[in-house]
């Protein structure tokens, strides 16, 4: 029985259920909307690499640079994306 | 066929790893369309017109359920494969069946908070926000109720045909497509619940 359960995706579940206390903290607690920002930018994005790399298995094969590669880029495009659009429509730059 | 034993059961063949590669880029065509979906949300959050604005109308106790239920249920798909890659079938199966429940769980809930929304007047012909708040949950909901008929499938299959590179396969790339589900969800509780 046991052996269904590694240590290492126990501890990624316990982690990551800290991140998200920690990020509901932003919801309960009275802090300034940058702070509160940057609360949410860390947990999220801690969060999201642990899926990638404790979950996802992306660091185990050959191809792994391919896979991040692949990842880094997308996300790199999809902020460029994001805050692109923010720059024109939101922020007057 | 060749099968490669360094590597575990869904990677033994050339053409296995090359399906796993095939669909991480399918999933960083899906990471842009997310962010596209973000885009118009973060641009048209502010535009409520008449109509009521998020911290009106967004209530935390069945987001943080739905949050624990998503979260959940991936870290359990992650013990199938586990499971799978030691060759105990019966707990891959077990631990893929609580994982869909999990989902279906999760989308129970966020039904649910449509229903809630458009019952206060808050749908999606409301306004700009509400527009792009449903349409960027919607598509979420969309990609968990399709992964929900897709790990039936899988389910049905492995019970079918046993732990083969094939079978072996698909069930490991479903679990990425439900982790990645997972971190988009991550990423609008974040983004739009608590911001």
């Amino acid at each position: 029985m046991k052996e269904l359960f590694p240590a290492k995706q126990i501890m990624g579940f316990v982690f990551s259920l800290i991140l998200t206390a920690v990020a509901l903290a932003v919801y309960f607690l009275d802090l300034s909307f940058s702070a509160g920002l940057t609360i949410l930018i860390v947990t999220a994005f801690v969060q999201a690499l642990l899926q990638l790399i404790v979950f996802m298995h992306a660091g185990e094969t050959k191809d792994k640079w391919s896979i991040y590669g692949n990842v880094y880029f997308m996300v790199f495009i999809a902020l460029v994306t994001i805050f692109g659009t923010l720059f024109l429509f939101l922020w007057d730059m | 066929m060749k099968l490669d034993h360094s590597q575990p059961l869904e990677y033994s063949t050339n053409q296995n790893s090359v399906n796993i590669f095939g669909f991480w880029i399918f999933l960083g065509a899906e990471i842009m369309l997310f962010a596209t979906l973000f885009t118009v949300y973060f641009t048209l959050s502010n535009r409520t017109g008449h109509g009521p604005t998020g911290t009106d109308i967004f209530e935390i106790t069945p987001v943080l359920i739905e949050t624990i239920l998503l979260l959940t249920s991936s870290f359990v798909i992650g013990l199938a494969i586990h499971a799978m890659r030691l060759g105990n079938k019966k707990a891959m199966l077990t631990f893929f069946a609580i994982t869909l429940l999990l989902g279906l769980g999760f989308l129970g809930f966020e039904i649910d908070e449509f229903v809630h929304y458009v019952h206060i007047g808050a749908g999606i012909q409301t306004s700009a926000f509400t527009a792009s708040l449903l349409t960027t949950l919607g598509t979420h909901g969309a990609h968990v109720t399709f992964g929900l008929f897709w790990g039936l499938a899988i389910i049905l299959q492995v019970k079918k045909r046993g732990l083969t590179p094939e079978t072996a396969n698909k069930s490991f790339i479903f679990s990425l497509y439900w982790h990645f589900l997972d971190v988009v969800w991550i990423f609008i509780f974040s983004f739009i619940y608590l911001k």
